[in-house]
């Protein structure tokens, strides 16, 4: 497969130098290959929703995480996910 | 068969479940069925397979049908023409104990053709605490009378010794006397119109065009599914009561033409009331899928066919008997729809075909708030602040998310008029508004949520009690999407009477506030209850939304001028105009930073 | 010998313009012209001297002798579809600013939507409000459930509020709407004063006034909409008013409402909520008269012309008002009189859905330009009007008299390839099973409508009106086995027939909740103040006492119930105890009417919610003349004979065809048959025979 093929809204896939690879959608920097958790190459801001984002989550409790994870090539934002701590990153992967 | 006669026949039968809804409206003629749509009516074939759903509340299309093939398996060849069931067992088939299924079967002939359903939430089922969602029920035990299926109609005849022992176990019998009314008038008028159309086409063309009905269903979304691409996604939901949480967690799976949700890793059941049982589970993911995945197929059997789930026994999601489950629909019901809708919200928007069908989550967390008391009339009053039903929409690729604007689940629901409520409830309300920074941030923004707060007035008791329950305040729960940010938490506070402010509290509020999320509290005296809801999640990167949307949304007060520096990265002038030069400044450095981060 | 005399009425349509001119000796003469938005008044002119052209005498010469003109007009629905109206603000009470752009929850989103749209909750989106957002303010004051004020009116804070929208939001109109207004206005009153002190001239509707019922929502919403609309309205009105006086009139300028009775022009152009879908609304009022007329008192009455299929209904001689109306997607409370409609009309577009090879009728219109394919004026899709020539409804040499050549084989071509072909069949086969299914979407629709009310069908005789209507309401009328159907002889011009039967009507009502076990005088007192400024009311509009007619009606419901029904006060006013306790009888046998046996919830008590009183200004009806019916050979009309659509057999077979204007009143005949009028077609099924009566109206009965 030659072609360059949605992962998710702000994810692609594309030819790498070995074997497809997860790239950024907004600047094509290639985060892994496809069967790794892209998540784990993304650039990760993890911090207590509270504080993360304004007066209205301030009402949310002490130890709810909010974790950004955006692009360590252009600062995209690729994805958030809410996780009491020690949660595992939530997994999407296609099956290429 | 030809074309025509089987448009004209898949029509008919939509319309027979239309008018069926307008009827249970109309002789119900409560606030929460008329309102709230908190209601549900769908045929079903004779072996109570889903036929044809309504626009109801959509996890129930599938949970009927289990009661359908229930009542099926216990009754036999003792179904008589003309005969009613009730059935309202959770651990059967039903989601909670006050949302009662009523069954009827249609004949035509002497034979039994097909089945007609509907639920309606009743007045009260006889919990401990009123109105159905009884948060102090430890087992389900103390949620009221239940039954796996009994008959209160026998061929046309109301079955009274055991109508009058049902009403016997509930506060307010008449109220639930005329929600049954409703619901028998309802099938009645079903069952009248399925007959007549039977009579006009044959019943050999009509159990055709149902069969090519499911059929087509299903060619519809298997063809749907293999467009999408394959693979797997995940979301999780946390449900607090009073600091003990649960976890939902989800794991969505499309294989070719198949749909698999795995809730394998959620929490075991609680001992609180927030549990669902298995057909709750399953209802609680087709809710939004029908409406998600199904939005131009007809909801019935054939899709069902091509989807499959696996829920633990013993979790939050399968609970066993006797756990408590009455706050159900609120509770892990709508974690399953949460949790849905985010997995397909990911497949949607990871396909160019379909992305603009994708939504982040909608109003994600209910708020059974039930106010009982004497009215300024004299009389005991029970009822649900509508507000629940006002919601939230979640943003899209292409739009923002409706402000207040309803949920998925429930596609046709809507909240009382405050001078409707101030009629019949002995309070007033100090204001009901959008909440600014609610809606979940993105380069698409949520729909907000809401905000109100009520006061007793001219109550003859000095004011009145509610119950409340739900998945309390502390977390988010309508999940952004591509990056956007989930909708702000709900929050309710309880101003209590004589209480000295403290600095930064409400300055709108009478007094001192703490938070409350379950069990039953006064409003008395110079009491007040506030009460904030969720906004729908956001959709991209918010630092994308086009500047003017962020400046216009700081005029209108639904997003703080705060917000759109700090998470917008928007730099307004005092009169609210974009500085671009500023802006793009701002962003560039805020990216900037985001890319200093280390790889996790 | 007295001169003769006219009544003039003009109905302004969404396509045609149309008008009946009657005179003092019984005739009645039709004109049409198309409608010119937005300059309608040219429309209405042209209108008028089509009238006059068909009369062979000078439009002025007609509008001289005339004594009075009644007009309908669709210039306030234009309005708001187009969104041309005023720059408008909106005053509510503080902490509730939100109102109306959040419309009761989801309700606005979904609201209007088809089911198609409803289940498809990513695609939909609410309407934007008529007002700008920031045009919206909150202002400190609050009244109580019952009336009693909580919180003083801000007098500073509503005069800044006021000077932000007039000189930063720069409108020109301003609707006001408090809490619980309804039961004391003073505070909204107060705003008008303010308004008038500090921007002259600019337009004020007070929810209070436009809407003084309970529903914060719908009243600001109703406000809202006579706010942004009212000035067009009036502009508009005051120039029609000139261009007439041009011309010649000087009488008295009548204007239909949506609740089916009309309004002096001056009290019209400030309600211009009141003129909402008032051309429907006197479609269904010419067909209650016609029934009268007739003898038939309950009377559904369809109307199908080019683009939507229209339906009300008359039950036992009174009118259904509408429940929740909205114009485009906006909600507003007036009392209306119902028409439901669906995007289903001659020029409706067919269409095989791309997935399933489903055909489809509609909603999308080829409209008249380019219009049906048979028409020959360029257009390219199948419409219902080319399924009517298919199957040998309509034929090229009675069209229109024949000035209006129909292409068959072009049609036969298009369809073939678009729709028969797919659908592996033949063009009658295909043409057949389209038309079933208009016919069956129609049913549906009547049977919905007519359930929601609690009636049934068979019960009913059915009007058939419109261009379309006469070829399909043989087939859906006998579906629904209504009692028997009528197209009209006005029946191309029902709208502004309806305007000559409409009386002068005025609403009052006030809300006001009492127990059913009150003494009459209480209820009496109520009323007392409502008549007498009813009376001076119509006393000023030159009404004598012999010419006006005061009814009651009130609202009951059971407690905690939301339903509330309407029950008109049959007994003698003002009541008696005796006669108190026969209206709430009257209303407990209403309700179950409506709906339903065993939803009468009488334990939890009654009680009366709203007092409302119609006042009426009798105005003298057109004489219809009516003729003797003869003898019932049809033989000497009939002009022919061709294959035509038999519902019975399900295919084509030869059937008689008639022309209209060679029938004779008491003449008969039996289906298949087709007569021809001038301007519509209609068919009669086998198993029908059809009678000409003497108002020479088509009388269609199902032979059982």
């Amino acid at each position: 497969m030659k072609e360059v093929r949605s992962w998710s809204a702000t994810l692609v896939s594309m030819p790498g130098k070995s074997g497809r690879v997860i790239a950024c959608r907004a600047c094509s920097a290639e985060l892994c290959g496809t069967d790794a958790s892209w998540k784990e190459h993304a650039v990760l801001r993890e911090s207590p929703l509270r504080e993360a984002a304004g007066a209205t989550y301030r009402s949310a409790g002490d130890e709810v995480l909010l974790r950004r994870f955006y692009c360590g090539s252009c600062g995209a934002a690729l994805d958030s996910e809410i996780a009491l701590p020690g949660e595992p990153f939530l997994l999407d992967r296609l099956a290429e | 068969m030809d074309p025509m006669t089987f448009s004209i026949i898949r029509h008919r039968l939509f319309r027979i479940v239309d008018e069926a809804v307008i009827t249970l409206k109309h002789v119900s003629g409560s606030a929460i069925t008329n309102e709230g749509h908190d209601l549900m009516v769908s045929l079903y074939g004779a072996d109570g397979s889903l036929l044809m759903g309504g626009v109801g509340f959509l996890h129930h299309l599938t949970s009927a049908a289990e009661a359908c093939k229930a009542v099926i398996r216990k009754f036999g060849d003792r179904i008589g023409e003309g005969d009613v069931y009730l059935l309202n067992d959770p651990y059967t088939a039903a989601l909670h104990t006050s949302d009662i299924y009523l069954v009827a079967p249609i004949h035509y002939d002497g034979k039994l053709v097909a089945w007609s359903a509907c639920f309606v939430h009743v007045y009260d089922i006889g919990a401990m605490n009123p109105g159905g969602f009884s948060p102090q029920s430890i087992d389900i035990f103390t949620e009221g009378f239940s039954s796996p299926g009994i008959k209160i109609v026998d061929k046309g005849e109301m079955v009274q010794d055991v109508v009058d022992t049902i009403l016997n176990m509930v506060r307010s019998p008449e109220m639930v006397m005329l929600d049954l009314r409703s619901m028998i008038a309802c099938n009645n008028v079903a069952r009248e119109r399925m007959q007549s159309l039977i009579a006009k086409y044959g019943p050999e063309t009509v159990n055709e065009a149902g069969a090519e009905l499911i059929r087509q269903s299903e060619e519809l979304l298997r063809a749907r599914l293999l467009e999408l691409p394959d693979g797997s996604w995940q979301s999780r939901q946390y449900l607090d009561v009073q600091g003990e949480t649960a976890t939902v967690r989800l794991t969505m799976t499309k294989k070719g033409d198949r749909l698999i949700f795995d809730f394998t890793g959620s929490s075991p059941q609680s001992r609180h009331s927030i549990n669902c049982t298995y057909w709750a589970a399953l209802g609680g993911l087709f809710a939004p899928l029908f409406p998600l995945l199904c939005y131009d197929i007809t909801w019935n059997e054939g899709v069902i066919r091509l989807i499959e789930m696996i829920a633990p026994e013993g979790s939050v999601v399968n609970c066993t008997r006797p756990a408590p489950v009455s706050v159900a629909t609120v509770g892990a019901i709508q974690s399953v729809n949460n949790a849905a809708c985010a997995t397909i919200g990911k497949m949607l928007a990871a396909s160019d075909k379909y992305r603009e069908q994708a939504t982040a989550v909608w109003h994600a967390n209910h708020f059974a708030i039930f106010k009982f008391g004497r009215n300024q009339k004299g009389g005991q009053s029970i009822g649900i602040l509508t507000e629940t039903f006002a919601g939230a929409g979640g943003a899209s690729a292409f739009a923002d998310g409706v402000d207040i604007g309803g949920e998925v689940p429930n596609p046709i629901s809507r909240m009382a008029n405050v001078e409707t409520v101030e009629a019949s409830f002995p309070i007033r309300y100090l204001f009901r508004k959008r909440m600014a920074d609610s809606g979940g941030p993105g380069r698409w923004r949520g729909g907000t949520g809401g905000e109100l707060a009520i006061v007793p007035h001219k109550a003859p008791d000095g004011g009145l009690h509610y119950v409340i329950s739900g998945k309390g305040d502390r977390h988010p729960m309508s999940d952004g999407l591509a990056g956007g940010l989930p909708g702000g938490p709900n929050a309710y506070l309880w101003a209590k009477s004589g209480e000295a402010a403290a600095a930064g509290d409400d300055g709108r509020l009478p007094g001192g506030a703490q938070a409350v999320s379950w069990g039953v509290f006064p409003l008395m005296g110079e009491d007040a209850l506030y009460v904030r809801w969720n906004g729908g999640g956001g959709y991209g990167d918010p630092l994308d939304r086009d500047p003017e949307n962020v400046a216009k949304d700081v005029v209108g007060a639904l997003v703080s001028a705060d917000a759109a520096r700090d998470i917008y990265g928007v730099v307004l002038s005092e009169q609210g105009v974009v500085d671009t030069a500023a802006t793009d400044a701002l962003r560039g450095s805020m990216k900037a930073e985001r890319m200093a981060g280390e790889a996790a | 010998m007295s001169e003769t005399t006219y009544l003039v009425a003009t109905d302004v349509g969404g396509t045609c313009t149309d008008t009946i001119v009657v005179s003092s000796t019984g005739e009645i003469t039709i004109g049409k012209a198309l409608s010119t938005p937005p300059d309608f008044a040219t429309g209405v002119l042209n209108s008028i001297r089509s009238a006059a052209d068909a009369m062979q005498l000078d439009m002025s010469r007609i509008l001289e002798k005339t004594t009075l003109f009644i007009h309908g007009s669709t210039v306030v629905d234009n309005t708001v579809f187009t969104r041309e109206g005023s720059r408008t603000g909106l005053v509510a009470t503080e902490g509730f600013e939100d109102t109306l752009l959040v419309t009761r929850g989801a309700y606005g989103r979904w609201s209007g939507l088809t089911e198609e749209g409803i289940k498809n909750p990513v695609k939909t989106s609410r309407a934007p409000a008529l007002v700008d957002p920031a045009a919206i303010v909150g202002v400190r004051e609050r009244i109580d459930c019952d009336g009693d004020v909580v919180q003083a009116l801000d007098m500073a804070g509503a005069r800044e509020a006021i000077r932000h929208l007039v000189q930063d939001r720069k409108v020109d109109a301003i609707a006001v709407s408090f809490l619980w207004s309804f039961y004391n206005p003073s505070h909204e009153q107060a705003i008008r004063k303010l308004v008038e002190e500090v921007a002259p001239g600019t337009y004020v509707t007070l929810s209070s006034d436009i809407a003084p019922v309970p529903g914060e929502y719908e009243r600001t919403s109703t406000a809202v909409i006579n706010a942004y609309a009212g000035r067009v309205a009036g502009d508009y009105l005051k120039e029609l008013g000139d261009l007439l006086a041009r011309n010649g009139y000087r009488g008295q300028t009548m204007v239909m409402q949506g609740y089916g009775g009309l309004l002096p022009v001056e009290e019209a152009a400030v309600r211009a909520v009141g003129m909402i879908e008032c051309g429907p609304a006197a479609g269904v009022i010419g067909a209650k008269f016609l029934g009268d007329a007739m003898g038939d008192l309950d009377i559904i009455a369809a109307d199908m012309g080019g683009t939507t299929f229209k339906v009300g209904v008359i039950q036992n001689g009174e009118l259904e008002y509408a429940r929740e109306p909205m114009v485009d997607r906006f909600h507003y409370v007036a009392p209306k009189i119902d028409v439901v409609s669906i995007g289903a009309g001659g020029g409706s577009i067919i269409q095989l859905d791309p997935k399933t090879k489903l055909p489809t009728v509609g909603p999308r219109s080829a409209g008249s330009r380019p219009g049906p394919i048979c028409y020959g004026l360029g257009g390219q899709e199948p419409t219902l009007t080319d399924v009517m020539m298919l199957i040998g409804y309509m034929d090229s040499g009675h069209f229109l008299r024949g000035s209006m050549p129909l292409d068959s084989e072009n049609t036969r071509r298009i369809f073939k390839q678009k729709i028969a072909d797919p659908l592996g069949t033949s063009v009658e086969d295909a043409a057949i099973g389209i038309y079933r299914i208009a016919s069956a979407q129609i049913t549906d629709l009547i049977r919905k409508i007519t359930v929601e009310r609690g009636l049934d069908p068979r019960d009913f005789v059915l009007h058939s009106f419109g261009g379309t209507c006469g070829m399909l309401a043989s087939a859906f009328g006998e579906e629904l086995s209504v009692r028997r159907i009528v197209i009209p002889y006005t029946a191309s011009v029902n709208c502004a027939f309806g305007l000559v039967t409409a009386d002068v009507r005025h609403e009052y009502s006030v809300t006001k909740t009492l127990p059913v076990d009150v003494p009459a005088s209480e209820i009496n007192a109520v009323y007392a103040p409502l008549m007498e400024k009813a009376a001076r009311q119509l006393a000023s509009e030159g009404f004598g006492k012999d010419s006006i007619s005061m009814s009651w009606s009130v609202d009951f419901r059971y407690r905690r119930q939301v339903h509330e029904v309407t029950t008109p006060v049959r007994v003698e006013t003002p009541l008696t105890d005796d006669g108190l306790k026969a209206l709430v009888a009257d209303f407990e046998s209403l309700y179950e009417r409506k709906f339903g046996r065993g939803s009468a919830y009488r334990e939890a008590g009654i009680e009366m919610t709203m007092f409302r009183l119609t006042a009426s200004g009798l105005l003298k009806r057109p004489d219809l003349p009516k003729l003797a019916e003869g003898k019932a050979d049809a033989s000497a009309a009939r002009i022919g004979s061709r294959p035509i659509f038999v519902e019975r057999r399900g295919a084509l077979a030869e059937g008689n065809i008639y022309d209209f204007e060679k029938l004779e009143p008491g003449n008969r005949l039996r289906g298949p048959a087709v007569i021809h009028t001038p301007i519509t077609t209609i068919a009669v099924q086998e198993g029908q025979s059809a009678r000409m009566d003497g108002f020479r109206n088509i009388v269609l009965e199902m032979e059982r």
